[in-house]
């Protein structure tokens, strides 16, 4: 079924069972203005099966200016290894000058990561998807059971694009478990984040991300000052579950 | 135009965090009685009419709008942002914009 704005959900119900690697080679096949967005954690396996399917991909990530050394290591690992070139967007300096003049490094501990995340990570991937037809996330319905339980593995990105320039997000990690990513990734010796193995499971900004501990859920290692009920504004049953 | 706002009650019986946030967006820009109707997305209550709503038009986040226009064609918000600058007519900056959006949302980056 070829892809379009009015299939897309019949697409996705179709294509649900499919392995990561079929829903990628859709991507690549119905999309030739289109990246894989590259967190530096475990979305590297999208790297790996795109590079397996052969042909031309583009991979772009976010410095925030915040990353652990680790991540760095990792983007430049990822670029030697797949010989490819990865496109890396940074903050617009003078937002990140007016927002640390203003109210210093550590401003979200108190007024919450939003308005620092905006700056440092959704500007610039707002600037990053602009061009694209469509993009490829690392997104999976077990990352979150708040936020995430309904991720389907194509859909249409209300957030980033507009009824006049229509973008196209691909999750083909969606159905899969962190166990199958996991799994991918030792069998497939793909490089990974160092700070996997001391820990950490959801990696983002240094000040932001921390090691959980057993049967805490990979999202409270994020943001975790911050009341997850606060965080929740799910309208589906696994976020009423969550919170009854 | 019609506007519909679908908010979400938590079980405390207060608006959920991004649905004031919204709220005061609008507000602040003197936009709010530009929406014509609000309705509920009860938390424990799959059957209330916004959770309904959030099902039928594939929405997992509150809030969001439906703006049925003149001919009857009706669009799906997620971003009041977006809302305010497409279809209010309003002044949004990029790090207006930027910063209404959580990055928890995102996913996949």
């Amino acid at each position: 079924m070829a892809l379009n704005l009015q299939n897309l959900e019949a697409v996705a119900k179709e294509n649900a069972a499919k392995d990561p690697s079929d829903i990628i080679r859709l991507a690549l096949t119905e999309y030739s203005n289109l990246a894989i967005s590259f967190s530096g954690a475990e979305d590297v396996v999208l790297v790996d099966m795109a590079h397996k399917i052969g042909g031309d991909f583009r991979v772009f990530s976010l410095d925030t200016g915040r990353l652990h050394p680790e991540t760095y290591r990792l983007l430049d690992k990822v670029r030697e290894h797949y010989k490819i070139d990865v496109e890396v967007f940074f903050p617009a300096p003078g937002a990140v000058e007016d927002l640390v003049k203003s109210k210093g490094l550590f401003s979200f501990r108190r007024d919450g990561h939003k308005e620092c995340c905006g700056i440092r990570k959704v500007e610039p991937l707002t600037r990053a998807l602009k061009p694209l037809d469509a993009w490829i996330t690392g997104q999976r319905k077990d990352q979150s059971p708040g936020t995430r339980a309904e991720v389907p593995v194509v859909q249409n990105d209300a957030t980033f694009g507009s009824p006049d320039s229509p973008l196209i997000k691909f999750n083909p990690l969606a159905n899969w478990t962190s166990q199958q990513v996991w799994d991918y990734i030792r069998q497939n010796e793909v490089p990974y984040n160092e700070l996997h193995d001391q820990g950490f499971i959801s990696i983002g900004c240094e000040p932001c991300t921390r090691p959980v501990g057993p049967g805490e859920h990979e999202r409270a290692g994020r943001w975790w000052w911050e009341e997850a009920t606060q965080k929740e504004c799910g309208l589906h049953s696994g976020n009423l579950r969550e919170a009854s | 135009m019609h506007i519909t706002m679908v908010k979400k009650r938590k079980l405390d019986g207060t608006d959920c965090r991004k649905c004031n946030q919204a709220t005061e967006q609008l507000a602040s820009r003197g936009l709010s009685d530009r929406i014509n109707e609000i309705i509920w997305a009860v938390e424990g209550d799959p059957e209330s009419p916004g959770m309904k709503l959030g099902e039928q038009h594939g929405v997992e986040l509150a809030p969001f709008f439906l703006v049925r226009d003149d001919q009857g064609e009706t669009q799906v918000y997620t971003s009041v942002m977006r809302l305010i600058k497409e279809r209010l007519g309003a002044q949004v900056s990029s790090h207006e914009e930027a910063s209404n959006v959580d990055p928890d949302d995102i996913g996949g980056i």
